[in-house]
C-alpha cells in the first residue's frame, strides 16, 4: 500500500511542484494587474531569479537557505532600473516595453557563454523541495491578503478602477507602480530560483514570450478580485494538459475548449469573489 | 461432475503459463506530437510503430510482446518530465524511449536515471547528454561523430581554409557549431572566420559579404533547414559560386533544403548517419517496410527510432526479465545491425561506430551519395 502511494506521489512530484510555482508565478502577475498595470516582464523577472539563483549554487557554491533569499536581488534591481522609464507609459505600451525587456534578456542569456547559451545550464542540485514551494506560496498568499485588506490595498483598487481619480484623492501613484513592480519581480524571481532548484536544468527559452502570455493568462483565467482567483487560475491552467493526458491527441482540443468556455461564461475570471476590506 | 472439474483444472493449469507468458513488456516513450517540433517526434512514433510490428510479430522473453506507450512533451521541459514521471509511475514501463530534443533529455534524465530506469534518446545529439547518468543511452550518432567524416570529404577535394557560421540562438545549431570548430580544427582546416545569427533571420548578407572578402575554400554551416536554405540562396545571389565547398550541419539533413532552395544548394556536403538511398538490403528493406505502412519515404528520424526500438527489445531479451537494471547491463552488450548500420554502445553509452555515416552532396535539388 504505502509503496502504491510513493508511486503515486512520484508519479505527480513534478506537477504539484508546478502547480506552487505556477501559482506563485500567478501571485506575480496578479500584483501588477490589482493595481492596474498590464506588464508583461513576469516571465524575464523569473528568469534573472533562475539564472542568478543557479549561478550562485553552481558556481559560486552557495547553500540554497542563502540562494532563495539572493535569487530576488537580480530581478529587483533590474525592475528598479528598468521601472523608472517604463512607468511612465500604460496599457498596452508599458506591456509592448515589458515584453521588450524580456527578448534583451533572452538575447543576453543566449549569447552570454558562462549562462550556456543556447544549451542551458543543466544538472543543479534538486534542493526545492514541494514542502518549501508550497511555504513561500503560502506566505505570499497571507501578505498579499493582509496587504490587499489594508489602505495599501485600498488604493491599488482605486488605482486599477481610474489612476487620475485616485491620484487626486492623494494616491502617490508613480511610487505604487513602482512598489507593486517590485513585489512582482521578488515573487517572479523566487519562483524562478524554485522551479530551477527542482527541475535540474534551465534554458533561456523557458523565459521568453510564450511563457509570459502563460503567466498572464494564470490571472487572467483565474479573476483578479483577490489573490486566490490566480493561484486557483494557475491551477486549473497546470492540470488540464495533464487530466487530459489520456485523450492523447484530443487533449489540446478539450484543453483549448475549457479556456474558452471560461472566457465566454466567466468573464470575471472563475473566482469573481472580491476580498472583505475594513471599513476604513 | 468430478470429472468435468478436473478437466477445467487442466485446462486452467495448461492455460496459465501461456498467459502469464503472454503478458505485455511494458515501454514507453516520450515524443512531441504537439507544437512547432511535432514533425521530430510524429516521425520518431511511426519509426518506433514500425520496428513494434516486427518485435511483436515473435515477441520477446519466449513470445511477450512490447506493449509501447508513447506520450506527448508538447517540446516543453515540464510537459516532458510530466510525460516521463507518468510512464514510469504508472504505466510501469521498463525502459524509455526519447525525449525527442536535447533540452528536454536534460530534463527528464536526471529524473529516469535517479529512478533507475534505462533512457534512450534517438535523437538527441547535444554534448553531455550521456554524461547525466548510467541509465542514459543514445541511439543517435553525436555531431562530433559525423562531421569529422564530412570533413575528410571537404579536405580530399581540396579544401584548406574554412568560414563558420551558425544560428546561436537554439541548442542544437549552438552545439553544432561548437562542434564544427572543434573537428575543423582537429582536421588541420585553418578557421578564417566565424560568424552568426538568429534562427528567424532572413538576411545574411553583411555575414556572407565579409566571408566573401576573405575567400575561404570551404563555408560550415551550422542551423536548422529553413536559415540554412536561406543561406545558400543569398550566397549564391553574392556570387559565391561552386568553388567555394559548402558544409551543413546536421541541421541541413533534410530534403527541405532542395525544396526551399533548389538548385542554389547544390554541391553543398551533408555527413549522415543514414541515408534512404543506401543500398544494403536491412535498409531497403526498412524503407519497403515504411512506405507500405505510411505511404511516405522514411526520414533519418523515422530510421534512428526504428533501429532504437529493435536494440531495446534485443536487449530485454538478453536481459532475460523485464526488469530496468537488468535492461540497462543487457544494452551496453547490444550488437545489432540495422538500417543505420552496425551498431554498439560504447562504455559511455554512446554509439561506437561510424560505420554507417555517409557523406551527401546536394544536385539539382535533393541528395545523392557523394563521391
Amino acid at each position: 500500500m504505502e509503496a502504491w502511494l510513493d508511486d503515486l506521489f512520484w508519479t505527480y512530484q513534478n506537477l504539484v511542484v508546478s502547480l506552487g510555482i505556477n501559482g506563485l508565478l500567478a501571485l506575480s502577475m496578479y500584483v501588477v494587474l490589482a493595481a492596474g498595470q498590464l506588464s508583461l516582464g513576469q516571465a524575464a523577472f523569473m528568469g534573472l531569479g533562475a539564472y542568478s539563483s543557479v549561478l550562485m549554487t553552481l558556481a559560486w557554491g552557495w547553500p540554497f537557505w542563502l540562494v532563495l533569499p539572493a535569487s530576488c536581488v537580480a530581478p529587483v534591481a533590474f525592475a528598479l532600473a528598468v521601472g523608472g522609464p517604463t512607468l511612465r507609459l500604460s496599457g498596452v505600451y508599458l506591456a509592448i516595453a515589458t515584453i521588450g525587456m524580456g527578448e534583451v534578456l533572452r538575447a543576453i542569456y543566449l549569447n552570454v557563454d558562462a549562462l550556456g547559451g543556447a544549451l542551458g545550464l543543466s544538472g543543479i542540485p534538486e534542493q526545492a523541495s514541494p514542502l518549501l514551494i508550497y511555504a513561500v506560496l503560502a506566505a505570499a498568499l497571507a501578505v498579499l491578503w493582509l496587504v490587499g485588506r489594508s489602505g495599501l490595498g485600498r488604493a491599488m483598487e482605486a488605482m486599477r478602477e481610474d489612476a487620475t481619480a485616485a491620484e487626486a484623492t492623494g494616491v502617490d501613484v508613480r511610487r505604487m507602480r513602482l512598489g507593486v513592480l517590485v513585489a512582482s519581480a521578488v515573487l517572479a524571481g523566487l519562483a524562478g530560483a524554485l522551479s530551477a532548484h527542482a527541475t535540474d536544468f534551465i534554458g533561456p527559452n523557458d523565459y521568453g514570450f510564450e511563457p509570459a502570455v502563460t503567466i498572464l493568462s494564470f490571472a487572467l483565467l483565474g479573476g483578479v478580485g483577490s489573490p486566490f482567483g490566480p493561484v486557483l487560475g494557475a491551477s486549473v491552467l497546470t492540470l488540464l494538459p495533464e487530466v487530459f493526458r489520456d485523450f492523447a491527441n484530443l487533449r489540446l482540443v478539450f484543453n483549448g475548449i475549457v479556456i474558452v468556455l471560461a472566457v465566454l461564461f466567466l468573464p470575471r475570471g472563475l473566482l469573481a469573489w472580491r476580498m472583505p476590506r475594513r471599513a476604513a | 461432475m468430478r470429472r468435468r472439474a478436473a478437466l477445467v483444472a487442466a485446462v486452467l493449469l495448461a492455460v496459465a503459463p501461456a498467459a502469464l507468458a503472454a503478458e505485455p513488456v511494458p515501454v514507453g516513450a516520450v515524443e512531441i506530437l504537439s507544437g512547432p517540433n511535432a514533425a521530430y517526434g510524429i516521425a520518431i512514433k511511426a519509426g518506433l510503430d514500425l520496428a513494434l510490428d516486427a518485435v511483436n510479430a515473435k515477441g520477446v522473453l519466449g513470445g511477450r510482446p512490447i506493449a509501447l506507450t508513447v506520450e506527448d512533451s508538447g517540446g516543453t521541459k515540464d510537459g516532458a518530465i510530466n510525460a516521463a514521471r507518468k510512464l514510469i509511475g504508472r504505466d510501469k514501463v521498463v525502459a524509455l524511449i526519447g525525449p525527442t530534443l536535447s533540452n528536454e533529455m536534460f530534463a527528464v534524465g536526471p529524473v529516469t536515471n535517479a529512478r533507475g530506469v534505462p533512457t534512450i534518446g534517438t535523437s538527441t545529439t547535444a554534448q553531455g547528454i550521456t554524461d547525466i547518468g548510467p541509465f542514459i543511452f543514445r541511439t543517435s550518432l553525436p555531431e562530433s561523430d559525423v562531421l569529422p567524416v564530412t570533413l575528410k570529404k571537404a579536405i580530399a577535394r581540396g579544401a584548406k581554409t574554412i568560414a563558420l557560421l551558425y544560428a546561436n540562438d537554439d541548442a542544437f545549431s549552438k552545439s553544432g557549431f561548437d562542434t564544427m570548430q572543434a573537428a575543423a580544427r582537429a582536421a588541420g582546416l585553418r578557421i578564417v572566420a566565424t560568424e552568426s545569427f538568429g534562427s528567424k533571420d532572413t538576411d545574411f548578407s553583411a555575414q556572407l559579404t565579409k566571408i566573401k572578402s576573405l575567400n575561404p575554400d570551404a563555408i560550415g554551416i551550422s542551423a536548422l533547414v529553413e536559415p540554412i536554405s536561406g543561406v545558400m540562396l543569398q550566397a549564391r545571389q553574392l556570387g559565391l559560386g561552386k568553388e567555394t565547398l559548402f558544409i551543413g550541419g546536421n541541421g541541413a539533413n533534410s530534403p527541405k533544403l532542395g525544396q526551399i532552395a533548389g538548385a542554389a544548394a547544390d554541391g553543398m556536403l551533408v555527413g549522415s548517419p543514414w541515408f534512404v538511398a543506401k543500398p544494403d538490403r536491412l535498409n531497403q528493406d526498412f524503407v519497403t517496410a515504411f512506405r507500405a505502412k505510411y505511404g511516405k519515404e522514411p526520414d533519418q528520424f523515422a530510421a534512428q527510432a526504428y533501429d532504437a526500438m529493435l536494440i531495446l527489445a534485443e536487449a530485454i531479451d538478453r536481459a532475460g526479465v523485464a526488469e530496468p537494471a537488468k535492461i540497462r547491463d543487457a544494452l551496453l552488450a547490444t550488437d545489432h545491425t540495422g538500417p543505420m548500420g552496425p551498431f554498439h554502445f560504447t562504455d559511455h553509452r554512446d554509439p561506437s561506430s561510424t560505420e554507417g555515416v555517409v557523406v551527401l552532396e546536394m544536385h539539382g535539388g535533393a541528395f545523392r551519395i557523394a563521391d
